[in-house]
C-alpha cells in the first residue's frame, strides 16, 4: 500500500508581482504553483498552452524578460519580480507581427496548438539576432513540437520572418 | 443593385490563406483546458499499475478524509447508473469484450481507471491520487501476441478465447490461383505500436445547464454528434437533453475519434455534484489513457507467374487490439484486410484478420487506420519478387496495376462500417512513373549506390503505392443562411481539429454564391448550434460536409431566385444569378442583391408566394454515393551512416491524387503532417511494455516525435482525377501522408541495406542501435 505524507490542508501563499504583456499584475499563490499555471489558471491569459507538462514540447513558452522559457518548468514564485510577454502581448495592437504573419502567409499552423510557443521563440530569437543563421534557426525551431504540419511549412514561416531566402 | 463585372475569380483550387489562423496566432483560440466556468470542481482518475490483477480492496477513507475532496466513486458506486463504452464497428459475431468506465474488479492495463475522484482545486484532486488506497492480486499479463494467441491466460475467461474478431474476405479462386503460380513467397511481416499523440492531450468540462437542466459536455473531441450519442446510450438520457461541444481541437489523428471513460464520468460526476466538472489529461496520462495505434503482425503467401503477374494473396492478420474494444476496434483489422492489394490487379484473394485482446492500453485507429500496415506489407512484397525475379520495381508494380481503363473496379473486399470496396478513379501508373522519375530511379541508380558504397555512403530508395479508403458516409449536413445585411452562415456537422474547415468550406459556399469570402462565417462543433452531424474522420470532411455546404447553398441560391422573381413579378426564367445578385436577363442593372433578397424573405415583408418559407436559408444533407478512393505513390530516398545507425532522409516526394482540390495548401499540409508522423514511426516512435505487461513510454522524452530537423523537405507533385461519386470531384485528402510513407521508408533502407544480404519483415522503429544490428560487424570502413 501507498504511503504518503499527509497533505497540508492549506498551503501558504506568497505574493508574486509581476509585469505581464506591460501590465502589472500580483496574485497570491502557493508556492508550487508553475507559471503556465498562473498565467492560465490565475491571470486568464489561456493562449500559453500545456502539452507536455515536463519541458518537451514547447507550447508553454513565453518571454521571459525577453529571454524564451518554458513556462512549464518554472514556479511562478522564481519570476517574481520580472517582465513577462506572452503569445497575447506579442503584438501589442492585434495586428499580425511580422513573425505571426508569416505563419498565416506560409501555412505554419493547422490546429494551432504548437503555434504560440514556435510564434513566442521565434519572436525571442529575431530580437536578439535579426539575422540568424540557419544553424540557429533550426536550433529554435527544434525546442518544439509540432503534430500536424510536418515542420515544412514552419521552417518556410521561420525563414520569410527572419529575411531569409525561401527553400524549395 | 450590383452592377456586372467581369467574371469573378474562383476561390475552389485557389491556395486562399486561412480564414482561421489570426484568431489563433494572437493567442485568440479557445481549447477545452482554457474553459473556466464559475463554481468548476476537478476530477482526476485513480489509474491501475498493473498490466493484469484482481482488485481485492479499494478505501478511498484518506482521500475523502482530505479538505477539499468531494468524492471518490468506484465501479459498484456507477454501475447501475451507466452502460459500457460502445464500440461501433463489431462485427454480428465479434465476442463481447467491451470496457466499463471504471474496472469492474479485474484491470487489464497499465492506466485504466479504477476509481475516479473530484476536488475543488486542480493540483488538490492530483494530490488525493495517492490517498485511494487500492490493493490487487496480480495475475498473469498477456503483453505479446504469441501470449495472447497461446490462449493460456486469457483476458475474459468467460469468452474462451483472446481473438474477438475475425474478418474474412474472399475474391476468387486463391487455391487454384497457388496451385497454378510458378513461385510462391511467404513473409511474416510485425508492425510495432505507436499512437497519434496531438499535441493537446484530451480533456472534458461538463455541466448541467442552469437554464435548460441540459447536461453540458465541453470535448475535444473529432465527433461532438457522436459523442451525445454515445453519452445519451450510455447515461440512459435523452439526446435532446445533452449538448456536446467540441472547441478548438488541438489535433486528433483518430485519437479524438473514441469515446473515452472520462467523457462519461465527468457528465455523470456533473450531474450528482451539479457543480461544472473538469478534466485535463495530462501527457503522462496520454500515453497510456488513450488509444493506441498500428501493432499487427502479418503473414502473407503471394503467388506469381514468371512472368511478373501477382495472381493471388492469401494473407492472416492479427491486431494486438488492447484490453478491451475501443469505440473503433475493428477498423485497423478491416482496413487492412480489404485494402492490402493496393493498386495492384490480383485477382484472387483471401485474408483473414484476428482482433486479438492483450494486456495493454486499448488500440484504435490513428490516420490511415490500417492502410500504412497493409501498404506496408504489399510494397515490401513487390519489392521481394522484383528483387527474386530480377525485375525491375518501377515495370513489375506497372505490370500489375489497375489501369484508368480498368476502372471502376469492384475490388470484392468490404471495410467495416464503410461498405464495399469499388476503386472510382485515379491513374496509379502515372503517379508511380512520376514519382520514380522524381525521386531519380533510373537505370543509373545502381551505378550511384554502387559509387556512394565505395565513399562508406550507404543510398537507398523506396516506393510504395497506395490506395486509400477517404470521403466515408453515411452523410454530413450543412445549412446556409443569410442574413439582411448579405452575410452568410454556414454550419457544417463535421467539426475540425486544424483541417481548415472555415476556410474551405467559405470557398466552396463563395463560389456557389459568387460573393467574396469574408461575409461567410463557419459554424460548427455544437451540437446546439449544429443539430446535426457525423464528425472528421476518415479523410472525409472537405469531400462530404464540403458537398453538402455547397449543396445547401446551392439551395439557399434557388430560393433566392425565386424570391426575385415574386419580388420584380418576372418568371424566375427571366433571372440570371451573378456576382451574389439575381439579375434580370437583358437589364443588367435590374438586380437583387443576396442581402436585399434575404430581406425581401423575412416575415416583415409580404409573404412568399406558394407556401414558400420565411428568411433565406437552405439545408442540405449530402450522403455519400459509396467509397472514394485517393491514391499516392511516396518515394523516399535516405543515406544510412553505418558506423552511427543513423539514417538521413535526403529526398521525399509524394505524387498524389485526391480528386477536385479545393485548397492545394492545404493538401499539401495534410501531406507534409502525414508523412512527418510515418517518418516518426518508422525511425523514432515506440510503445514497448516490459515483460509484466508495463508500458516504458511515459513522457514526451520516451516517446520521441520528430522535430523540425528530422524532417526531410518533401516534393509534392499532384494529379485531379474527380470521383463520380462526389457532386464536385472531391476525395479526401487527409491520410494519405501517413498512410504511405512507412512502406516507402522501410523499403528505402532496405535497398540501402540489402548488399548486407538484410531482410526487412519490421516496420521500425528504426533507431541507430536496430540500424546498427543490421550492418556486419566485420565491416571493412571505407
Ligand atoms: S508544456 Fe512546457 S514544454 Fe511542453
Ligand atoms: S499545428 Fe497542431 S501541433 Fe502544430
Amino acid at each position: 500500500m501507498t504511503q504518503t505524507t499527509p497533505r497540508q490542508p492549506a498551503p501558504a501563499l506568497h505574493v508574486v508581482q509581476v509585469t505581464v504583456n506591460g501590465e502589472p499584475r500580483d496574485a497570491a499563490v502557493p508556492a508550487r504553483t508553475l507559471l503556465s499555471d498562473f498565467l492560465r489558471d490565475t491571470l486568464g491569459l489561456t493562449g500559453t498552452h500545456v502539452g507536455c507538462g515536463h519541458g518537451t514540447c514547447g507550447a508553454c513558452t513565453v518571454l521571459l524578460d525577453g529571454v524564451a522559457v518554458r513556462s512549464c518548468l518554472l514556479f511562478a514564485v522564481q519570476t517574481d519580480g520580472c517582465s513577462i510577454t506572452t503569445i497575447e502581448g506579442i503584438s501589442p495592437d492585434g495586428t499580425l507581427t511580422p513573425v505571426q504573419q508569416a505563419f498565416q502567409d506560409n501555412h505554419g499552423m493547422q490546429c494551432g496548438f504548437c503555434t504560440p510557443g514556435f510564434v513566442c521563440s521565434l519572436t525571442a530569437l529575431l530580437a536578439e539576432d535579426p539575422a540568424p543563421t540557419d544553424q540557429r534557426l533550426t536550433e529554435t525551431l527544434d525546442g518544439h513540437l509540432c503534430r500536424c504540419t510536418g515542420y515544412q511549412n514552419i521552417v518556410k514561416a521561420a525563414r520569410q520572418a527572419a529575411g531569409r531566402e525561401a527553400l524549395s | 443593385m450590383s452592377t456586372p463585372t467581369a467574371a469573378r475569380p474562383k476561390y475552389v483550387g485557389g491556395a486562399v490563406k486561412r480564414r482561421e489562423d489570426p484568431r489563433l496566432l494572437l493567442g485568440r483560440g479557445r481549447y477545452v483546458a482554457d474553459i473556466a466556468l464559475a463554481g468548476t470542481v476537478h476530477m482526476a482518475v485513480v489509474r491501475s499499475p498493473h498490466a493484469h490483477a484482481r482488485i481485492t480492496g479499494i478505501d478511498a477513507s484518506r482521500a475523502l478524509a482530505t479538505p477539499g475532496v468531494l468524492t471518490v466513486l468506484t465501479w459498484p458506486d456507477i454501475s447501475a447508473e451507466v452502460g459500457p463504452i460502445p464500440c461501433i464497428d463489431a462485427y454480428p459475431d465479434s465476442l463481447p469484450a467491451l470496457q466499463t468506465a471504471l474496472a469492474d474488479g479485474v484491470v487489464r492495463y497499465v492506466g485504466q481507471p479504477v476509481a475516479v475522484l473530484v476536488a475543488t482545486t486542480e493540483y488538490g484532486a492530483e494530490d488525493a491520487l495517492a490517498l485511494v488506497d487500492v490493493t490487487y492480486e496480480l495475475l498473469t499479463p498477456v503483453v505479446t501476441m504469441d501470449d495472447a494467441l497461446a490462449g493460456e491466460t486469457l483476458l475474459h475467461p468467460e469468452l474462451g478465447t483472446n481473438v474477438v474478431t475475425t474478418i474474412a474476405q474472399d475474391v476468387g479462386d486463391v487455391d487454384a490461383a497457388f496451385a497454378a503460380a510458378d513461385r510462391v513467397y511467404e513473409e511474416t511481416f510485425e508492425i510495432h505500436r505507436y499512437a497519434p499523440m496531438p499535441m493537446e492531450t484530451r480533456g472534458v468540462v461538463a455541466e448541467v445547464d442552469p437554464i435548460s437542466e441540459r447536461l453540458t459536455l465541453t470535448t475535444s473531441t473529432q465527433f461532438p454528434h457522436l459523442v451525445r450519442g454515445f453519452l445519451s446510450g450510455c447515461l440512459g438520457i435523452p439526446e435532446s437533453r445533452i449538448r456536446v461541444v467540441a472547441p478548438d481541437v488541438g489535433g486528433g489523428f483518430g485519437a479524438k475519434c473514441e469515446f473515452y471513460c472520462e467523457e462519461l464520468l465527468a457528465p455523470l460526476l456533473a450531474l450528482r455534484l451539479r457543480r461544472p466538472v473538469r478534466w485535463i489529461e495530462d501527457r503522462r496520462e496520454h500515453l497510456v489513457a488513450s488509444t493506441h495505434a498500428r501493432e499487427q503482425r502479418h503473414t502473407v503467401r503471394v503467388a506469381v507467374l514468371e512472368d511478373g503477374t501477382v495472381t493471388a494473396v492469401d494473407a492472416r492478420s492479427w491486431t494486438s487490439s488492447g484490453a478491451a474494444y475501443s469505440t473503433l476496434t475493428t477498423t485497423p483489422a478491416s482496413i487492412s484486410s480489404a485494402m492490402l492489394r493496393g493498386p495492384y490487379r490480383i485477382p484472387h484473394y483471401r485474408a483473414r484478420a484476428h482482433c486479438v485482446l492483450t494486456n495493454k492500453t486499448p488500440l484504435a485507429v490513428y490516420r490511415g487506420a490500417g492502410h500504412p500496415q497493409a501498404v506496408l506489407v504489399m510494397e515490401r512484397m513487390m519489392d521481394v519478387i522484383a528483387a527474386d525475379l530480377g525485375r525491375d520495381r518501377v515495370a513489375l508494380r506497372l505490370q500489375n496495376s489497375l489501369t484508368p481503363a480498368e476502372l471502376p473496379s469492384d475490388r470484392g473486399t468490404a471495410i467495416v462500417l464503410a461498405g464495399p470496396v469499388v476503386y472510382d478513379t485515379g491513374d496509379y501508373g502515372f503517379c508511380l512513373t512520376r514519382a520514380a522519375e522524381m525521386i531519380g530511379l533510373d537505370e543509373d541508380w545502381p551505378a550511384q549506390q554502387a559509387a556512394a558504397r565505395a565513399e562508406g555512403r550507404y543510398l537507398g530508395i523506396g516506393l510504395a503505392n497506395l490506395v486509400e479508403e477517404t470521403s466515408i458516409g453515411p452523410y454530413e449536413s450543412s445549412v446556409v443562411r443569410v442574413d439582411g445585411s448579405g452575410a452568410v452562415t454556414v454550419l457544417t456537422g463535421s467539426s475540425p481539429h486544424g483541417q481548415g474547415h472555415v476556410t474551405t468550406f467559405s470557398q466552396l459556399v463563395a463560389d456557389e454564391l459568387e460573393i467574396d469570402i469574408e461575409r461567410i462565417t463557419v459554424l460548427y462543433g455544437d451540437t446546439d448550434v449544429v443539430t446535426d452531424g457525423v464528425g472528421t474522420f476518415a479523410s472525409r470532411s472537405a469531400a462530404i460536409g464540403g458537398a453538402a455546404a455547397r449543396k445547401a447553398a446551392g439551395v439557399v441560391k434557388d430560393k433566392a431566385m425565386a424570391v426575385a422573381a415574386h419580388v420584380l413579378e418576372i418568371d424566375v426564367a427571366d433571372l440570371e444569378w451573378r456576382d451574389g445578385a439575381a439579375h434580370v436577363r437583358g437589364l443588367p442593372a435590374r438586380s437583387l442583391s443576396l442581402g436585399e433578397l434575404a430581406q425581401a424573405s423575412t416575415a416583415w415583408n409580404a409573404p412568399l408566394p406558394g407556401g414558400m418559407s420565411f428568411n433565406l436559408e437552405g439545408t442540405y444533407q449530402h450522403q455519400a454515393a459509396g467509397i472514394a478512393f485517393s491514391n499516392a505513390t511516396h518515394a523516399a530516398k535516405l543515406a544510412v551512416d553505418v558506423q552511427t545507425g543513423e539514417v538521413e532522409i535526403l529526398d521525399y516526394v509524394v505524387v498524389h491524387d485526391c480528386g477536385t482540390v479545393i485548397n492545394p495548401t492545404i493538401v499539401e499540409g495534410q501531406v507534409h503532417g502525414g508523412v512527418a508522423q510515418g517518418i516518426g514511426g518508422t525511425f523514432m516512435e515506440d510503445l514497448p511494455y516490459d515483460a509484466d505487461g508495463r508500458p516504458l513510454a511515459r513522457t514526451l522524452q520516451d516517446y520521441t516525435t520528430p522535430t523540425a530537423s528530422d524532417m526531410p523537405w518533401i516534393r509534392t507533385d499532384h494529379m485531379e482525377s474527380p470521383t463520380p461519386l462526389n457532386p464536385y470531384g472531391m476525395k479526401g485528402a487527409g491520410e494519405g501522408g501517413a498512410t504511405g510513407a512507412p512502406g516507402a521508408l522501410v523499403n528505402a533502407l532496405q535497398d540501402a541495406l540489402s548488399v548486407f544480404g538484410v531482410h526487412l519483415t519490421v516496420d521500425g522503429p528504426w533507431t541507430p542501435d536496430r540500424v546498427l544490428d543490421l550492418v556486419p560487424e566485420d565491416l571493412p570502413w571505407a
